[in-house]
């Protein structure tokens, strides 16, 4: 396994080195459509040689000059670009002086494709369009892009309703530990005053973390994290073998596990990303998914032992001392294991 | 006159316009070709065609060598990866100093078409006689490019030297008399070397910047020399393309260098 990785990585490095390098200049341009329904075309050129070829082109002005260098099209259909520029001083008198130009304008209806023609460079230049980069020479034309891969971002609506979704997924199925931290909390008591007060605590403190940790107002390392809520659901079930009744203490110990558990979710949506114009609908979704999902783990166990069982004298001895003992030794397991990565 | 340099323009318009895509000539562009003794120079590397060009920021993976000589030696041009002028250097001494660029090769593929009207341009005759021979004139090529660009920058007054031994770049334009001590009138002797040896029946084109459509054509004799009458001002541009069979390994069926010479003519 090793060694064909050693090999595979040995290829990858005589590949590269055949790879001959090209002549990239200073040119660049970016590609931007905003909602579906105008373009943006940024091209950052080096200003002396723009302007030593605009003095030898046939044309009036610099708009009628510039646009005979350029293509812009829909569908393979040229479009007319509004043009506009402005040169950026150099910053120092040994660097060189750059022009910005913009190309912008409406797309056409129901247009599916874009293509870009820049004629007035010689060396290699890059193109970046919805996050995605053409190497393109002179005069080269890009490759089409597909306008539906750079549509507008989601609706609030969509938005709203994919992070609901991760936020339950988040809990089930992928989250186990916060399930059976959910179950050491159910498992408590047979009443409902004593779930209901617990849940409530736990939402309450994950929802503040979540929140302070998204708008970067905290930040706790995850090596630090993650053996504490490990370490909280072991709690949470060694206290369920000796005790039978809420207490206070119970509820501020949940609380300030809650505290701990929502930096955990805070970490995981930070993997997923929030979109920069739905923050706050992505915030309070995926923290309503995850509300909903303590909810399923509860309803669930519920329907399974507590409908049946709850009454019965033996409920405790045999199904919350045992499955505490069960969630118990599971979390110091991950308590460990989170401990030495 | 003023009729003439309008068609000029077009001329050359006509050429940016056809063909974007072909070879472009590649050339060292000081900022100033006659600093002062102590003076630190920004040395642009431009790419394009009739002196109209792009700046090439350094790209350490392209440079084989870039290097300045003058009376005290042989020094490296520094800059910083990816910025434009690519080099800088300080004139420690009067005198002629000599900029040399040597390019790793970059790779090409260009269509049949577009090969065989660059091979033209370029005077690459036995190229296209060896295609014709082997029946592949009608092939794409793939091609494997270097830039062999020199400048010639003077500090202070000049005098007949010419430099230390030319550096040593595998095609090599060398001004066999200093260029910034002609007079009008005057030719200037120029020898192209490959691999330190003459190139005979070499295509050697010189234009100006004040007008480069108007160039200047000799073929290399057998000792690889050129004679150039240059009109006096503004800056020259020597250029010559040497192509060969690509080596064996390089994924590519030919191998081409591209010299260039720069240098400013005063207007005595």
């Amino acid at each position: 396994m090793r060694l064909s990785h050693l090999v595979a990585g040995l290829t990858v490095m005589l590949c590269t080195e055949a790879v001959h390098a090209h002549e990239i200049g200073t040119t660049r341009v970016s590609v931007a459509f905003r909602e579906g329904r105008t373009y943006d075309v940024e091209i950052v050129t080096d200003a002396t040689a723009l302007a030593e070829k605009l003095a030898v082109s046939p044309g009036s002005d610099f708009e009628e000059k510039f646009r005979q260098r350029v293509k812009v099209a829909f569908d393979g259909a040229d479009v007319r670009p509004d043009i506009s520029y402005a040169v950026e001083p150099p910053i120092d008198a040994l660097s060189a002086a750059a022009a910005t130009v913009h190309l912008t304008g409406q797309i056409p209806d129901k247009a599916q494709t874009f293509t870009w023609t820049f004629g007035w460079t010689f060396a290699t230049y890059a193109m970046t369009a919805g996050g995605a980069t053409q190497w393109l020479e002179g005069g080269e034309s890009s490759a089409p892009l597909a306008l539906a891969s750079l549509a507008p971002p989601p609706s609030r609506i969509n938005t709203a309703w994919r992070y609901l979704r991760l936020g339950f997924s988040h809990i089930v199925p992928y989250g186990l530990d916060h399930m059976l931290f959910v179950l050491g909390i159910y498992l408590l008591s047979r009443r409902a005053r004593s779930v209901l007060l617990q849940v409530s605590a736990f939402t309450v403190a994950h929802s503040i973390t979540l929140g302070l940790s998204m708008y970067g107002l905290i930040s706790v390392s995850p090596r630090i994290v993650e053996p504490l809520i490990a370490i909280s659901i072991a709690y949470v079930a060694i206290e369920n073998i000796f005790l039978s009744e809420l207490k206070s203490w119970r509820i501020a110990l949940v609380f300030a596990f809650g505290l701990l558990h929502g930096m955990g979710f805070a970490g995981a949506l930070k993997e997923l990303g929030l979109p920069r114009s739905e923050f706050v609908t992505a915030l309070l979704t995926f923290n309503l998914g995850v509300e909903a999902g303590q909810l399923a783990v509860i309803g669930t166990a519920f329907l399974l032992v507590g409908w049946h069982c709850a009454r019965r004298d033996w409920y405790r001895s045999r199904v919350v001392v045992p499955a505490s003992m069960l969630i118990a030794c599971t979390a110091v397991y991950w308590t460990v294991e989170r401990l030495s990565l | 006159m003023h009729r003439l340099l309008r068609s000029s323009m077009l001329l050359r318009m006509g050429l940016l316009v056809t063909a974007p895509l072909l070879a472009h000539d590649m050339w060292i562009e000081p900022m100033t070709f006659s600093p002062q003794t102590g003076e630190i120079v920004g040395v642009k590397l431009r790419v394009g065609q009739d002196l109209l060009g792009d700046p090439l920021p350094r790209t350490t993976a392209l440079i084989h060598q870039f290097i300045v000589e003058d009376s005290e030696g042989r020094k490296p041009l520094v800059g910083r990866d990816g910025s434009d002028p690519a080099g800088f250097l300080r004139v420690a001494a009067p005198g002629l100093l000599v900029i040399g660029y040597n390019s790793n090769p970059s790779a090409v593929e260009l269509t049949s078409e577009k090969f065989n009207q660059y091979v033209k341009e370029e005077g690459l005759d036995s190229i296209a006689a060896l295609r014709a021979s082997r029946n592949e004139t009608g092939a794409k090529a793939r091609e494997i490019f270097a830039r062999c660009a020199k400048s010639l920058v003077l500090s202070g007054p000049a005098d007949e030297s010419v430099g230390r031994p030319p550096p040593g770049i595998t095609l090599e334009l060398v001004a066999e008399r200093n260029p910034y001590t002609l007079r009008a009138g005057q030719e200037l002797p120029v020898r192209l070397t490959y691999e330190s040896r003459p190139l005979a029946g070499a295509l050697v084109v010189a234009m100006n910047r004040m007008n480069p459509s108007e160039k200047l054509t000799a073929r290399t004799d057998k000792d690889g020399r050129v004679r150039l009458r240059l009109r006096p001002g503004g800056m020259w541009m020597i250029k010559a393309v040497h192509m060969i069979p690509a080596p064996a390994g390089s994924n590519a069926e030919w191998a081409s260098y591209w010299a260039s010479l720069t240098f400013e003519q005063s207007r005595n």
